[in-house]
């Protein structure tokens, strides 16, 4: 097995593996400290933070040979007996040298900047930075100018590392940054009339290594030492990029991607980015109610479910529309608890919102026309129940035909997933359960309207357009009034102790085969279930 | 010393030079039409290689090594680029050899586009030589007239276009690489390298980068042959067997303060003083020469005792200036200030630098706010020891930028403090005198204005 | 954009899409379509950046990004009929190079890279002009002005201003020629260097 040794430290690679120093040292457990360089990227190798000394090993004498001079680790291949000193006089003087050239000219900003705490330049200047400032003084602020309606710019703060212009050029291919000028006078810029406008504009917020680009959605919102941080997935539509939630408190300020080879490498789409707002709208649904001939009146959760059950078994006749925003587990937990109590209970996929077409740039990612993050997966839940995939139509078919008396509708919608006029078919029913975040004509035709949960909320796990089964963490409480799909199913099915997602994978690992894979932990970015599928194909 | 009959220089100054009859009639491209009547193209590199031939636009690599290293068998295109873009301060052979015998320096790229099996030449230009551009467009439309460009030269199997490429007012596009990424048209950042040239160059395809008097030398050594490029210049070292020596007839320019600047051809390895007396005319003004540039400003200095150094690629490293370079010669006499002289680089090289990499970005303006600083009778000791810490720290030759730009920064900041520290220090002393032995870092100058 | 509003006239563009064939991407031909635009309009305007674009099938900030790399094309408006570049590198800093571009601005009232009130001079500081053998020099469209003094600098001036946009003639201002080697052997007129 080839090794590369980084400090001394042996790390084996794979062999065919095609690593940097930067990525080599990472295994070592060794952070080589950079701006420019980033794997989704073109090597550039023009920040010189990453300078390491190298060698060789002779695998016969065990003798290394050093080259003389610093080199850029980012572009050093790490090859079989390929040595890396990160820690040398050389090294660190190199580093301290970089660290103070991108701090000669740098705004006294730090109070004001929102990168602070997360900053390249503040972490290396405390981790490898001169002890005190030699070169002249002479405090001043950034000036700032807008480059889009996503993203501003704080022109004084920029280390020109070049990764945002990167990104519009190999990435989205828009072309719309660039660099002007030449020398010290270097900065970013945006051509006239030509502003920085395309759908995955906020990623070259992440990208920078600094406070140079804003993001204007978070721009003095929060500080980031006051976030935390959760592992979740983008539901925006069914590319399913894999998320971190970053809340305070309960509010949501902020999301960005993970990182993930299988889905969305180290991007997200400016829709997924800036789609948490609706989850703090003044307008979400808090309150529980009923209808009554006078009116809707509140009702508290604990009566209002057991009133729900006994209608529900009175009714006896029942379908389920579960929505393609359900994770996996709420929309398997709903389906049991219907067919619990009627075992013949119509089991169908809920409305799936599209728009437009799929849109593909130029590195391959793709925001995708399906606007939900799991039609897949409740689709397999259907079939599990049904032997078909039953969609709404199914269902309002069996209404009419009178042979359903109670419907429960899950939600999690931003927007009406029904019209009027289709809500309207809804009509007649002993009980119709409708549980979402938004008033909708189906929600206000409801027996029942049940307050639901948005993504941040749940916890769960999605299937994305390609059979890959993610789990999120809950980020955030839901809202006073509200309680997430996911307790109430597992409390209606008499489930004890508090709702945990793992449990109910397990099971439905167990129980349906498109999901078997599931029935192991699932890693952070996820798991092919179509893989088992092959395997299992195989006779 | 006996005087040398010029080669290269040889028709410089006679009527019409420049055109392609007059050229022929003294037996212009007899050499090239050897070359293609009776070598392959690897026997050419072969010749090349075995003149020892080493590149004249400042980093002295071998040429047929450079060559050499070009991919066999490669389907193409393969490119070679002309370095016309000659901004080194104090250097100017390239123009006198463009704007006066251009068809010296055409011959030359269409025998070195023979041997690399190049098909198309870019000749990028400064766009400060207008003459230049006129010549060497009006010589290259006579070749294409009399069949010595284009489709089939001479009926052979080799076609050639040579384009000429204008550049815009940037040192950096002498950079082999700035260069290339400049005639693709991008911002003239130079590449990182592996990969070299040689593999992947300009339009990412094999690319070989030289020089305009390379191309001039390449010219003499098919018409004269081997024997007598090596018959003249400094052997080499016997006892290091990876040193070329330095072969062949040298174009030295002379400028400053002598009595005769100009551009004087003599054998590689003639002392930085017998340039200025024997061709300079001396010093002017009767004055004494306090200090020269060996070889185009990014060389740095040698002082009045080292100007019995020889210029060939080995003489000026020896006293620690950065090396031949361009050749080009600049004096001071005893009047002048290092703190001007100094100055004058600094904010040469912060003007030039392309700032894609941080310790050149920063450390050239940084050099240059201590330089202003210093004159402007705000200096310290300590900016001394900054200056010469920025100047051992900067450069591909310690490793810490992507090309030699730094190097050539570094090195006059290098040499003048490190030859002249006392008058540094007088200076600072003197103009400073409750100033000068802070060491806590001081307030910067009010910026006035920027150009 | 109808014809009339458009920066590149036919010509222009004419002379862009000559230069295609010469290289195996249009991004290549940036550069010189600059200097096509920039030779006629004495600047190159960020109208006329667009257009370049649109020919090259780049996007207007990758001809900006290039563009701006050089410092040599105006986009806010022209430069004088004349635009002079006295040289400020170290053999012509050494022969007096930087008084003879004080006393030119001087003269002309402007600072280094601004445009005289009448549109007729530009004076710019260049970084060597490789003719340090005439030190101190200056190049104006394709003269150069060789072994100049303050006092000349100023008569280019006054010529500049008192003409009609052409450079003044070589020989008006040169000084006296001090430099040898075969370059200057004989006359001027012999060693083909305008006069």
């Amino acid at each position: 097995m080839p090794t590369v040794i980084v400090d001394g430290i042996e790390v084996a690679i794979e062999k065919g593996e095609r690593l940097n120093g930067i990525q080599a040292a990472e295994r070592a457990g060794i952070d080589i400290p950079r701006y420019c360089w980033h794997p989704g990227l073109s090597v550039v190798a023009s920040c010189r933070m990453c300078l390491v000394e190298t060698g060789t090993r002779n695998p016969d004498t065990g003798q290394i040979a050093m080259v003389p001079k610093l080199v850029p680790a980012c572009q050093t291949p790490a090859t079989d007996n390929t040595v890396f000193v990160t820690t040398s006089e050389k090294v660190l003087q190199s580093r301290a040298m970089v660290e103070e050239d991108l701090l000669i000219d740098h705004p006294i900003d730090c109070p004001i900047c929102d990168k602070a705490g997360e900053c390249y330049l503040q972490d290396y200047h405390f981790e490898h930075g001169q002890k005190q400032r030699r070169a002249d003084i002479r405090p001043f602020t950034s000036r700032r100018r807008e480059m889009g309606s996503t993203v501003t710019l704080f022109v004084d703060r920029c280390v020109m590392c070049s990764r945002c212009v990167r990104f519009t050029r190999e990435i989205s291919g828009s072309a719309e940054l660039m660099v002007i000028n030449r020398g010290s006078d270097e900065e970013i810029d945006v051509f006239p009339g030509f502003p920085l406008e395309n759908k995955l504009s906020g990623n070259v917020v992440d990208l920078c290594p600094v406070g140079a680009l804003g993001d204007r959605d978070f721009l003095y919102k929060q500080r980031v030492w006051f976030m935390k941080q959760h592992d979740g997935v983008c539901t925006g539509c069914s590319t399913g990029c894999s998320i971190l939630v970053e809340e305070n408190q309960d509010t949501v300020y902020r999301l960005k991607p993970r990182e993930n080879p299988h889905v969305n490498q180290w991007w997200m789409c400016d829709e997924g980015r800036y789609g948490y707002h609706h989850v703090h709208s003044g307008v979400r649904e808090l309150e529980v109610r009923r209808r009554a001939d006078s009116g809707y009146q509140n009702v508290e959760w604990a009566e209002a479910l057991t009133e729900i059950d006994q209608k529900l078994r009175k009714a006896a006749r029942l379908g389920v529309l579960l929505s393609p925003h359900l994770t996996v587990e709420e929309a398997y937990l709903l389906a049991k608890y219907a067919r619990s109590i009627d075992t013949q209970a119509l089991v169908a996929l809920g409305p799936v919102p599209v728009v437009g077409e799929d849109e593909r740039f130029h590195n391959g990612f793709t925001i995708r026309a399906e606007k939900c993050p799991n039609r897949r997966g409740v689709e397999e839940i259907v079939a599990h129940f049904m032997g078909r995939v039953a969609t709404h139509e199914d269902l309002l078919a069996e209404i009419a035909a009178g042979g359903l008396r109670g419907v429960w509708v899950s939600g999690g919608y931003k927007a009406p997933s029904l019209d009027a006029d289709t809500a309207a078919r809804f009509d007649g029913l002993e009980i119709l359960v409708v549980q979402d975040m938004f008033s909708s004509p189906l929600w206000e035709m409801a027996t029942y309207q049940l307050p639901g949960a948005a993504f941040a909320e749940r916890e769960g796990s999605y299937v994305n357009h390609a059979d890959r089964l993610q789990t999120a963490q809950w980020a955030i409480r839901p809202p006073a009034g509200v309680r997430v799909e996911a307790g109430i199913y597992w409390r209606l099915l008499g489930g004890a102790g508090l709702y945990k997602a793992r449990r109910v994978l397990d099971e439905v690992a167990d129980t349906i085969r498109y999901f078997s894979v599931a029935s192991r932990p699932v890693s952070p970015i996820g798991v092919d279930l179509k893989a088992n599928l092959l395997a299992a194909a195989t006779p | 010393m006996t005087p040398f009959e010029p080669i290269l220089l040889a028709n410089v100054g006679k009527p019409g030079s420049h055109t392609l009859a007059a050229y022929e009639a003294t037996g212009g491209y007899a050499g090239m039409r050897k070359v293609l009547a009776e070598m392959t193209p690897a026997q050419v590199i072969e010749l090349v290689k075995a003149s020892n031939l080493r590149g004249r636009g400042g980093a002295g690599f071998p040429t047929g090594l450079k060559w050499f290293f070009l991919p066999k068998d490669h389907p193409g295109p393969i490119y070679m680029c002309i370095n016309a873009d000659e901004s080194e301060p104090g250097t100017f052979n390239n123009r006198i050899l463009m704007e006066d015998d251009p068809h010296q320096v055409l011959e030359g790229i269409i025998i070195s586009c023979y041997a690399t099996r190049a098909q198309t030449a870019y000749i990028y230009l400064r766009y400060e030589y207008p003459l230049s551009y006129d010549r060497l467009q009006a010589a290259i439309d006579e070749l294409y007239a009399g069949n010595l460009l284009g489709k089939n030269i001479l009926g052979k199997e080799f076609s050639l276009d040579i384009y000429l490429h204008r550049g815009a007012a940037a040192y950096i596009c002498g950079e082999e690489t700035g260069l290339i990424e400049s005639l693709e048209g991008k911002r003239a950042w130079p590449r990182i390298k592996p990969p070299f040239p040689a593999v992947e160059g300009v339009f990412r395809k094999p690319t070989v980068v030289n020089n305009i008097e390379t191309a001039c030398c390449v010219t003499q050594i098919a018409a004269r042959g081997v024997d007598w490029f090596k018959s003249m210049g400094v052997p080499a070292d016997p006892k290091n067997p990876r040193d070329p020596g330095s072969y062949g007839p040298k174009l030295y320019c002379l400028s400053g303060h002598v009595n005769r600047p100009g551009c004087y051809e003599a054998p590689l390895g003639l002392t930085c003083r017998q340039l200025i007396d024997d061709f300079g005319g001396g010093v002017w003004k009767g004055r004494k020469a306090k200090a020269a540039i060996p070889g185009g400003i990014s060389m740095g200095l040698l002082s009045e005792s080292e100007l019995d150094t020889p210029l060939d690629f080995a003489g000026p490293g020896k006293v620690g200036c950065l090396g031949l370079g361009t050749a080009a010669v600049v004096v001071l006499d005893e009047t002048v200030s290092m703190v001007d002289f100094l100055h004058n680089s600094c904010r040469f090289f912060a003007h030039e630098s392309c700032g894609q990499c941080t310790p050149c970005r920063e450390g050239t303006a940084w050099s240059l706010t201590m330089l202003n600083r210093i004159r402007a009778g705000k200096g310290r000791l300590k900016d001394l020891d900054l200056l010469l810490e920025i100047g051992d720290t900067m450069g591909i030759i310690p490793g810490t930028t992507i090309c030699g730009l730094s190097d050539g920064a570094a090195w006059p900041m290098k040499n003048a403090i490190r030859k002249f520290r006392g008058e540094f220090e007088e200076y600072i002393r003197r103009t400073n005198p409750t100033g000068y032995m802070e060491t806590a870092a001081v307030e910067a100058l009010p910026v006035l204005a920027h150009h | 954009m109808s014809t009339a509003e458009r920066i590149l006239t036919p010509e222009m563009v004419a002379a862009i899409k000559d230069y295609f064939p010469r290289y195996p991407t249009r991004q290549a031909v940036t550069l010189p379509a600059l200097h096509i635009v920039n030779e006629r309009l004495r600047c190159v305007p960020l109208a006329a950046v667009v257009e370049i674009a649109q020919l090259l099938e780049l996007a207007p900030a990758q001809v900006q990004d290039t563009l701006s790399f050089y410092g040599f094309f105006k986009q806010d408006k022209p430069h004088g009929l004349v635009r002079a570049w006295v040289c400020r590198s170290i053999s012509c800093a050494l022969r007096g190079g930087e008084e003879v571009l004080d006393r030119m601005c001087h003269a002309a009232g402007t600072h280094p890279g601004e445009t005289t009130t009448d549109g007729k001079l530009t004076i710019e500081f260049a970084e060597c002009l490789g003719a340090c053998e005439y030190a101190p020099c200056m190049l104006a469209g394709k003269t150069l002005y060789k072994n100049l003094t303050p006092e000349l600098g100023e008569k280019f001036v006054a010529q500049c201003r008192a003409g009609n946009g052409q450079e003044p003639p070589e020989k008006e201002i040169n000084g006296p020629i001090v430099a040898g080697g075969p370059a200057v052997v004989g006359s001027a007129a012999t060693n083909g260097h305008r006069v």
